[in-house]
């Protein structure tokens, strides 16, 4: 929202010494955040009044025209002109080379067709006093020449703070120049002058009539409105405004229409409740009716839109059409028009939530509406009435008011004002400084609060427009001394604790301990992916959605409409984009995946995941064996084993047609299948275009989230006595595996400590392999015999022959 | 015979400076010391000797025979050492030919940027007594509007453009959603506990709005809260200026404006100097010299009710830390949406080691 400094000036009067930008701080600090500081109206002074001297045909051009003009008795300048207006002796505005005109165009030297031209004799359109012009500006004939503009007019120098919106989402009062004023003057320590006084009152009063009101107001209680005044007053004459109207409203970016749909505006932007004047010969019958719609109809409002508006909404209406959406914008069908000449006037206010729910529907958001929907302030109508009627006066001396203001909607008498009780103790103790009760009660008293001293804590009395929504309570009362006492004026200061210990919790330990190893020991990088994804991914990973009820209704995108049930599409998704850069590469993410559940709407699994990728040669191993020792340096409960048909996996569908069929191992937490390690099947690399192997790893720690794992080292004394080994070479053909080997040796009862290790494996072909092996023997109470030994390894050859695995041979 | 012994020292100086290699250095040493060597052969004279002799000759024929042994050793030492140099110098390794040197040699690993920056402020409120929370980034209204004092026809509500579900079973007022702010925490974090407590919650969330170069839609925040007995504003500063003096390793030019947000009261925005700048004013703090940091207030009472908390006992504060702002401001990222990309070529960029 732009406000004009100019105008604020009118109610708080500011020390002319403060710059624009002390000005800007002041009110960020303390009030709103000013996000821009301007000073305007410079332009007027780089524009002169000039007297044309000669007029010539342009020699190349039938519609242009050499146009001579004095600035003064020794400066004369000559442009080509294309306006059919200009003539001998008038008086118009020159504008030189180098003037940025209000349009945004600047003047640069410029041949036109051949000749040079000085600069521009301008229109009022492009000096944006107009939206149409027929030609330049025709001075009046007593104009003296050589004379900037701003001096000719009278126009004043100006500063337009661009204030947040935002910041003045809970200050319906701030919306009008005549709110803000108060809060500067408060927070400068200047008087408030409000010229709406008592006196004033009577005197708008007493143009009323004892008429009988032409014009009635019927408010239906189901309606959304809390207020309605209207107001009928005959021969208006329709006219431009007064400059100083129209430059205040091209000050804070509101474009000049007519006399009296300026004086709408400038009300609302002064006192910070909308209106709406409407021609009241275009309203037929004697009442003005306020309810809400029965039934969806078309509406075609000023900006000429048709609009579909639907049972609930609530309208001003005639005796036979609607008039206005109520609180958002106008009908085309009762607007002023210049043939204008009787007018009735509209203060009104409306819920805020339906107002709201309305301009949100119909995606119309009005500098009306905009103010509604803060909820204003009902008791603050009447005054806008008043000022209404002054300014039409003013500006139209012939004016006379039919009888007087018709009113209907909640009793306004019964408005009770919020008091509150706060402690002075309690203000300073919360904002952590001293502040007497005197200065106190000062700023309340600025801030047009009323206060008086109760035997141990101040009533505050709340002024009506602050309480709309506003003010409530005392924390709101410690909001107002702190923002104009200076937050910054706080001195900080460490609070009195109890100590005790405090470390991260399970889960936090856990993600740290993973992330250390996997970036530190497996040289993976850490990566996050969005955690919605979208059909068209999902069906180019083969990937079956379970999660239809987990779907977003306003999504930005069909690529992310919805929330992931695994990692996997946006692995494959990330490896894909990596494979075109990197030959090897290494990732993890530490997240969550959703899942729709019938009791609870969601459940949410915290999921580590891990991928490796190579070009040129297979990384599951290397994987497999990286969450082995992730899984030991977590102190996790894990083991890997084989696909089982009876123990489906948890986290991975098996039924996916991108799993490896042959590289796929379960990893195996507290008896549950909560983590998977696997090949991508080389048919949906193709589909993503990865040429190479990639392998994935994913494990489901939710379960650890609250519980601590323990930790497994332990300590054996060391043994006193040699241990022995003896390493034996065995053959494998090209369906058996090293575990096969394994698998048969925990069957063999030694009746000493035995360990077997892989020592080498020798694989001439694919037929079949040599596996090198190490059985190592000790006995922590005696030497090893060689009688023993003797037997272990007789005892070994034989589970090893009854698992069709033998010695080679030779 | 001392005198003998004296020029046979000499001379065996003399003679060893001379060798070149192994064989001849050995040869000497028997010269001098084998059983016919005259050193030898001195020590056979002995025999002859008066006592007195002996005793004067004796250790100082020993004398030189250690010398000897010990000069012929460290010469022949000094010769393999020739011979091994030699050898290592044809089987040199370029030490310069380093991994890092390397195209594609998986050396490296790091963690997240984001994950760099949220460990060391939860440290930072770890040693400042303060517990490390999260929560469900699905969330129902309560826990993310209602209880924080945003009511359902609150204009705060569009401020925050939220995802929701297709959730046609729920109740109106408890329909499910994307979380839009951390604050979910401070509801889930006061019910669980007695006052006095303080909690940090770093975490992910939502805002359905349109992308760009300084706008996600899944973003991170850190949100912080403390309630016990006379908590106060200057309370609330001096964590947050510990806070920035500790990520920004100097003290941090901070203001405190007002700022409008349903869950605390009174509420703050807190601005810290531009440090692009320095607070001169340029294109990053919109030439004003400050930057936008974090909300933050002293608990609405409401909001502390919602948390079963006695809001006429206890109070407290609250911030909201925009962590992936903080990143991009730290590691000077031009993009917030490298930090979900998933493109390594961002990530290696954060190197562990």
């Amino acid at each position: 929202m732009l406000i004009s400094l100019d105008w604020i000036k009118d109610f708080s009067p500011l020390e002319n010494t403060l710059t624009p930008n002390e000005l800007g701080l002041k009110l960020t600090m303390g009030t709103a955040e000013v996000e821009g500081v301007e000073t305007i109206n410079m332009f007027w002074k780089e524009v002169k009044t000039v007297e044309v001297t000669h007029i010539e045909g342009h020699p190349e051009a039938d519609k242009l025209n050499l146009v001579t003009f004095k600035l003064n008795d020794k400066e004369s300048f000559r442009v080509v002109c294309g306006a059919s207006n200009v003539r001998m002796g008038m008086k118009t505005v020159f504008a030189p080379i180098g003037t940025t005109l209000p349009i945004g165009f600047t003047l640069e030297p410029k041949k036109i067709r051949g000749i040079i031209s000085e600069g521009m004799l301008c229109s009022e359109e492009e000096l944006g006093l107009a939206t149409d012009s027929p030609g330049i500006m025709d001075l009046p004939e007593d104009t003296p020449v050589g004379v900037d503009l701003l001096t000719l007019w009278g126009k004043k120098e100006d500063v337009v703070f661009d204030i947040d919106n935002k910041s003045l989402t809970h200050r319906p009062d701030l919306w009008g120049h005549f709110g803000l004023a108060r809060e500067f003057s408060a927070l400068y320590e200047v008087p408030f002058n409000s010229p709406f006084n008592e006196f004033w009152i009577k005197n708008i009063e007493s143009m009323f009539t004892k008429d009988s009101a032409p014009m009635g107001v019927q408010v239906d209680p189901g309606s959304s409105c809390l207020a309605y005044f209207g107001i009928s007053l005959d021969n208006v004459v329709v006219g431009e405004s007064p400059r100083w109207i129209k430059d205040r409203l091209l000050a804070v970016g509101l474009r000049p229409i007519n006399n009296i749909v300026d004086i709408s505006n400038y009300v609302m932007l002064e006192l910070g409740i909308p209106l709406h004047i409407f021609d009241r010969d275009l309203i037929e019958g004697k009442n003005v009716q306020i309810k809400s719609l029965n039934e969806s109809i078309t509406f075609t409002t000023l900006d000429e839109v048709e609009r579909t508006l639907i049972a609930g909404d609530t309208v001003i209406s005639d005796s036979k059409k609607p008039l206005v959406l109520a609180g958002i914008m106008g009908g085309l069908n009762s607007g002023v028009t210049e043939s204008t000449t009787k007018i009735f006037i509209e203060v009104a206010n409306w819920k805020a939530a339906e107002v709201r729910k309305t301009s949100t529907r119909l995606g119309l958001r009005t500098d009306s509406s905009m103010r509604y929907e803060k909820t204003l302030d009902s008791q603050l109508c009447y005054r806008s009435l008043l000022r209404t009627i002054e300014l039409i006066k003013q500006l139209c001396p012939d004016v006379s008011v039919i009888g007087k203001p018709q009113y209907d909607g909640n009793n306004l008498e019964d408005f009770k004002p919020l008091v509150i009780k706060a402690s002075v103790e309690e203000i300073t103790k919360t904002l952590g400084k001293e502040i007497s009760t005197h200065k106190i009660i000062d700023i309340l008293e600025r801030l047009d609060f009323k206060v008086s001293k109760g035997d141990e804590s101040l009533l505050i009395t709340v002024p009506s427009n602050r309480s709309t929504k506003d003010i409530e309570c005392q924390a709101d009362i410690i909001e107002e001394i702190g923002r104009v006492i200076g937050y910054d004026n706080i001195t900080p200061v460490g609070p009195l604790l109890d100590v005790g210990p405090v470390r991260l919790n399970p889960l936090h330990i856990l993600k740290r301990k993973a992330q250390d190893f996997l970036s530190q020991h497996s040289h993976a990088f850490e990566v996050t992916s969005y955690p919605m994804v979208g059909e068209s991914l999902l069906k180019r990973a083969q990937w079956t959605d379970q999660l239809e009820s987990l779907k977003l209704i306003n999504s930005l995108s069909v690529e992310q409409d919805r929330m992931r049930d695994s990692f996997i599409p946006s692995f494959l998704e990330i490896a894909a984009l990596n494979s075109k850069t990197y030959e090897n590469f290494r990732f993890f993410e530490l997240g969550k995946t959703y899942h729709f559940t019938e009791d609870k709407f969601s459940e949410e699994k915290f999921i580590l995941g891990l991928s490796f990728y190579s070009r040129k040669s297979n990384p599951i191993l290397d994987l497999l064996n990286h969450v082995e020792r992730l899984g030991n340096f977590l102190n996790l409960p894990m083991d890997i084993v084989e696909k089982q048909p009876k123990f489906k996996n948890n986290v991975v569908d098996e039924s996916w047609l991108g799993l490896h069929p042959y590289e796929f191992r379960n990893l195996r937490i507290m008896g549950k299948m909560d983590g998977a390690v696997f090949g991508v099947h080389p048919l949906i690399l193709k589909t993503f275009k990865i040429k190479g192997n990639l392998a994935m790893a994913f494990i489901d720690l939710t379960q650890f989230e609250k519980r601590e794992l323990k930790d497994k080292l332990s300590y054996r004394p060391l043994s006193k006595f040699p241990s022995s080994r003896f390493d034996y070479t065995v053959c494998l053909n090209k369906d058996q595996s090293v575990e096969d080997i394994f698998n048969a040796l925990k069957k063999v009862k030694m009746g000493v400590e035995a360990t077997h290790k892989i020592v080498d494996i020798y694989n001439p072909d694919n037929l079949e392999k040599f596996v090198t092996m190490g059985t190592f023997l000790s006995d922590s109470e005696k030497t090893l015999e060689g009688s023993l030994i003797k037997e272990c390894e007789e005892k070994i050859i034989n589970s090893l022959e009854k698992a069709s695995i033998f010695l080679k041979k030779g | 015979m001392v005198e003998q012994l004296d020029s046979l020292a000499k001379e065996f100086n003399d003679k060893i400076k001379l060798l070149s290699d192994e064989a001849e250095v050995l040869n000497l040493k028997s010269e001098f010391l084998g059983k016919k060597g005259k050193v030898s052969e001195i020590l056979k004279g002995l025999r002859n000797c008066s006592d007195e002799e002996k005793k004067i000759i004796g250790p100082k024929a020993n004398q030189l025979k250690d010398d000897i042994s010990e000069k012929v050793a460290l010469k022949l030492q000094e010769f393999e050492l020739i011979q091994i140099n030699t050898k290592l110098k044809e089987n040199q390794i370029d030490l310069n030919n380093r991994e890092s040197l390397w195209f594609n040699k998986n050396i490296t690993g790091g963690i997240h940027p984001r994950s760099i920056i949220q460990r060391e402020i939860e440290d930072v409120f770890l040693s400042m007594g303060f517990e490390v929370l999260d929560g469900p980034h699905i969330e129902d209204e309560f826990h993310n509007f209602e209880a924080l004092n945003i009511p359902g026809d609150h204009p705060a509500r569009d401020m925050q453009d939220t995802f929701w579900f297709n959730d046609p079973k729920s109740p109106e007022g408890k329909k499910h959603l994307l979380r839009t702010h951390t604050s979910t925490i401070q509801i889930r974090g006061m019910r669980e506990r007695k006052p006095p407590f303080r909690f940090i919650a770093p975490g992910t969330v939502f805002r359905c709005e349109r992308t760009d170069a300084s706008h996600e839609m899944v973003f991170n925040q850190l949100e912080g809260m403390m309630v016990g007995e006379d908590i106060s504003v200057g309370n609330l500063i001096y964590f947050m200026k510990t806070l920035l003096k500790e990520i920004f390793k100097k003290d941090t030019e901070v203001r405190l404006r007002p700022g409008f947000f349903p869950f605390v009261e009174p509420g703050f925005e807190l601005d810290i100097q531009c440090l692009i700048c320095s607070g001169k004013g340029c294109s990053v703090c919109k030439k004003t010299g400050w930057v936008e940091l974090l909300p933050c207030g002293m608990v609405h009472p409401n909001v502390l009710e919602a948390g079963g908390i006695d809001s006429s006992k206890y109070n407290g504060f609250a911030f909201g830390l925009g962590l992936d702002r903080l990143v991009m401001m730290r590691y000077g990222i031009d993009d917030i949406r490298h930090l979900n990309s998933g493109d390594l070529r961002f990530n290696t960029q954060f190197s562990a080691f």
